[in-house]
């Protein structure tokens, strides 16, 4: 044995920022949370050069699946040009040399913040998604020890209470993101603060969703073709957010998630949330040639 | 002006080898392609320092050892190697974590004869309707003896290895032997 065979040759940074054992860590972790769906495994969450709360559980991810052939999307609320997803696509990049896209159907490796695409996900795309409060629980329970025994029970009774309370008080659910999702039939999650409109398109999806929480240190997953079932009582059914009947004012796409802008005169105006698939629809206005995706929803509606 | 860093020869190993792995736990049952035959990529992609691994295998010990991963009995293993399986007892005390921790289950590598053997119908997370896959070079009993112990969320992950070829079987699936 010689020092030679005990060093590695140096290196002005490690491949994608991330050194070699903190890649090997959240990978162990990524594989129980694969094979436990929607049960948050705790992991060591790394510094990033990112504050903690601003996307770094997700970041670690992608760092770790990442490499030089790696399509990179990342987006803000459905937005691929914010501050926050320009910042990290440009980061994801410096530091592995890998591709980046704003479109949904080039992209391997999706990272978001609070939105899943309008566009359906295939088979081999991995959508990364942000969470800021990984622990379903911590509403009706704030210590974590007996939410995890909670989970461990399968004890989801009180998160069922908080649904029956909302109703009674206002007469509707009010959650409005984040709303939490049984999955596989055993583990209640919190799909992150993804609006009500997106937890469907995790129910059997095609893609393999993996939710990481930096500052709280927690992962897991939905692999493909896993049920997740928003928690609703047999005679209150799920409901999404009225959005399928609005129209995007600049694009005209009609039937997907909106963003509401409000005007001077008291009125709204709506912008489609999916900023790319808006840029789409109007570039195919103009006769452009591009290649817009199936959807998941068809003229504001998920198909069952 | 910052220069993009190039992956080493072992990054792209841990890297290719992990999306191996994860997509194969990801369909189980479906054959994924690891970047090396045997356990090299997979001891690559997963094993450090702060690992404990039993090993049954004399001829994989010195890279299991060169990892720096601490070698242990294996009740105690997160990372258990068995090698070729002739007697289905020797996967009996292997780690099944809790119902508080299910992360504290074993993530166990067995060497296999994928597409020939016994067939198997798997339905689970990451499986559509149902898989049919042949998954040969296990001893009798084995299917059993997995239903015994994985009490889901407890239980033992497994990944079968036939040279450069891998089927991902997470706790989580059902096999039925047909």
């Amino acid at each position: 044995m010689s020092l030679k065979s005990l060093t590695r040759d140096w290196e002005a940074m490690s491949y994608g920022f991330l050194d070699a054992s903190a890649k090997r860590e959240i990978r162990r972790k990524m594989i129980k949370a694969v094979a436990v769906p929607g049960c948050q495994m705790p992991y060591a969450s790394r510094e990033v050069p990112m504050a903690r709360g601003w996307g770094t559980g997700g970041l670690q991810v992608s760092l770790t699946l990442i490499n030089p052939k790696t399509r990179v999307k990342v987006i803000d609320q459905g937005a691929d040009d914010s501050v926050n997803a320009a910042s990290i696509r440009r980061f994801l990049a410096r530091v592995s040399g890998a591709p980046t896209t704003l479109d949904t159907l080039e992209a391997d490796l999706i990272q978001s913040r609070h939105r899943i695409p309008e566009e359906k996900l295939r088979e081999d795309q991995v959508l990364v998604l942000q969470v800021p409060n990984p622990e379903p629980l911590r509403p009706v329970q704030p210590n974590m020890s007996v939410a995890r025994q909670m989970h461990a029970d399968a004890d989801y009774g009180r998160m069922w209470l908080q649904l029956y309370e909302q109703i009674v008080r206002s007469g509707r659910v009010m959650q409005g993101a984040s709303y939490p999702s049984m999955v596989n039939g055993r583990h209640v999650m919190t799909p992150s603060p993804i609006p009500r409109w997106d937890v469907p398109k995790l129910h059997m999806a095609r893609h393999l969703t993996i939710l990481s929480a930096g500052r709280e240190k927690r992962i897991f997953a939905v692999p493909p073709y896993t049920r997740v079932e928003p928690l609703v009582f047999d005679d209150v059914p799920y409901k999404v957010e009225e959005h399928g009947a609005l129209t995007c004012s600049r694009s005209g796409a009609k039937g997907f998630f909106m963003n509401e802008i409000p005007q001077d005169d008291g009125s709204s105006k709506y912008e489609i949330s999916d900023s790319e698939y808006g840029v789409k629809t109007i570039r195919h206005a103009d006769g452009e040639e591009v290649r817009l995706g199936e959807t998941w929803y068809r003229n504001g509606e998920m198909p069952a | 002006m910052l220069k993009t860093p190039i992956p080493s020869k072992t990054e792209n190993l841990a890297n290719t080898a992990f999306d191996a792995l994860i997509r194969s736990l990801s369909r189980p049952g479906r054959i994924r392609d690891l970047p090396e035959p045997g356990e090299t990529p997979i001891i690559a992609a997963l094993l450090d320092r702060e690992c404990r691994v039993f090993c049954a295998d004399p001829l994989l010990m010195p890279q299991v050892l060169a990892s720096g991963a601490m070698l242990s009995e294996i009740e105690e293993a997160d990372h258990v190697f068995l090698g070729a399986l002739t007697d289905p007892d020797a996967l009996r005390p292997v780690r099944l974590g809790s119902d508080l921790y299910p992360d504290d289950g074993a993530t166990v590598v067995v060497r296999a004869r994928l597409g020939e053997g016994q067939g198997l119908r798997l339905t689970g997370p990451g499986i559509e309707t149902g898989e049919t896959v042949r998954i040969g070079g296990l001893p009798d009993g084995f299917w059993r003896l997995r239903r015994d112990l994985v009490c889901y969320p407890r239980g033992f992950d497994v990944f079968f290895v036939d040279g450069a070829k891998v089927i991902g079987l997470p706790r989580s699936t059902e096999v039925e032997v047909l």
